[in-house]
């Protein structure tokens, strides 16, 4: 990302919309670009963290000419300061499926967005299942990044334990969720916006990540006919890997497709933007049906015309490919 | 990329210097890292060991003399594959390799050992220092 002229205003606007979830009314914080009556691209962020993760699709130009892009602050992340009308100090965050599904939609219904399409990373490509199952006549399409149906192992104590520095804990468990051919600056602002989260909370919404969200007997569940579902995983993603994607749609079946995006990783849109913004504009002609032929099960940086530290990396999944 | 074997006398002097001149290494309170770990390749250990942010000395084959607070333990193939300059999925760094082996019982990774209050209480200056053994490695490289 090239650093801009002085005096250069980006279009980003920002805005907050009162929201009722489940009897509680929510001020949510978002920004968004893009023309008010282009196609709604509704985006949330990752556990812990805030929407400034997608202020590179929010500043790409050839997405904002179509799509109203949107990226809003989940409640106790970023902007979006916790209910005035409780005492929410007195109790831990925990974010549950119910929850966090029924934010997403009430606030689709606030911002009266019409046939959105959702598109979430990590515990927000998880959600994608229940929406999928929930609330399929709510939404165009879901591109569920970094999506599985089950994500054990990481509602760790250490993340909110008072020995522990958890601002800078927060962010470096995460360190090795993204690919080390993502461009150093980026993956680094990325860490800098984990350091922003309120103690609690992304262990909090880790309790829905790693425990509350287990779709292994229930992706039969899913009817993705009408709302196509988009399972999206980067190749250095450990916690749900493209081979977890791939199990998602074989057992949703018709309407789910599933792509590996390669040389990247669990924060796809902040740790590479560019390389992300690329694939993603592969999936989203698919959804409106402006490509033409059946999206690849892998996407490779060639594919999408991006040249990063390829030498490298190629010879990686070469590497990769002779093991099997 | 170094000529020095991996994990070799004149490879750790190599590294040494390499995390003793390493600015992050001094900074948001990493020069006050002080926790001895040690490092293993197959059935070789090697302790690191940690004097405020660097590393005072490299002793292979630690003893009853030697203390330290935790450690990562891998095949040589593992770690191999964790130093190269772009290195493949899941080998890439520590948290990520020790997921692999401990939640989803997988081979051919690395594992953390020892006591996980202070691995955490100590990540970023220790995943620094693993990550260090890559640039180390290639004289550069992702970090």
């Amino acid at each position: 990302m090239n650093e801009r002229e002085p005096g250069t205003v980006e279009e980003i606007t920002g805005k907050y919309v009162h929201v009722d979830v489940n009897g509680t009314t929510q001020r949510v914080y978002f920004e968004e670009a893009g023309p008010e009556d282009g196609i709604p691209l509704l985006c949330q962020h990752t556990a812990g963290c805030n929407n400034q993760e997608w202020r590179h699709l929010l500043a790409d130009e050839e997405i904002t000419d179509e799509y109203r892009v949107i990226a809003y602050d989940l409640p106790f992340h970023g902007k979006s300061v916790p209910p005035t009308g409780q005492e929410w100090w007195e109790e831990d965050y925990t974010l549950t499926a119910d929850r966090f599904a029924a934010t997403i939609v009430a606030i689709a219904d606030a911002l009266e967005l019409e046939d959105p399409i959702y598109m979430g990373s990590s515990m927000g490509g998880n959600i994608t299942l229940e929406l999928a199952d929930w609330h399929p006549d709510r939404f165009r399409a879901l591109i569920g990044l970094e999506c599985g149906a089950y994500s054990p192992g990481f509602y760790i104590d250490w993340l909110d334990d008072p020995h522990v520095n958890t601002t800078e804990v927060n962010a470096y468990a995460c360190w090795g969720l993204m690919a080390k051919q993502s461009p150093e600056q980026t993956r680094r602002e990325t860490m800098y916006l984990y350091e922003q989260g309120a103690t609690g909370v992304f262990k909090g919404d880790l309790y829905y990540y790693s425990v509350d969200h287990d779709y292994r007997e229930k992706l039969g569940d899913i009817d993705a006919t009408e709302c196509p579902l988009y399972v999206v995983n980067g190749e250095y993603d450990y916690l749900t890997t493209p081979e977890d994607g791939k199990e998602v749609a074989e057992g949703v079946g018709d309407g789910c497709v599933s792509v590996e995006i390669a040389d990247i990783g669990h924060f796809p849109m902040s740790e590479n933007p560019v390389l992300f913004n690329a694939y993603l504009k592969e999936i989203l002609a698919d959804i409106t049906g402006e490509r033409s032929g059946r999206l690849p099960e892998v996407l490779t940086p060639d594919d999408v015309g991006v040249e990063l530290n390829r030498t490298e990396a190629r010879a990686v999944r070469r590497e990769a490919e002779e093991a099997e | 990329m170094t000529e020095a074997e991996l994990a070799s006398h004149e490879w750790w002097e190599q590294y040494k210097e390499t995390v003793n001149s390493d600015p992050e290494m001094q900074v948001r309170g990493h020069d006050r890292f002080d926790e001895n770990f040690y490092v293993q390749l197959d059935d070789e250990r090697f302790l690191v060991a940690m004097d405020d942010g660097k590393v005072s000395e490299v002793i292979p084959n630690p003893g009853l003399n030697q203390e330290w607070s935790f450690g990562v333990e891998g095949g040589r193939g593992a770690w191999e594959e964790f130093v190269r300059e772009v290195p493949p999925a899941f080998n890439h760094e520590i948290i990520a390799s020790n997921y692999r082996t401990q939640v989803k019982g997988e081979s051919g990774h690395l594992q953390l050992t020892g006591n996980n209050r202070q691995i955490f209480q100590n990540l970023r200056p220790f995943q620094r220092a693993l990550d260090l053994m890559r640039h180390t490695h290639n004289n550069g490289g992702n970090l």
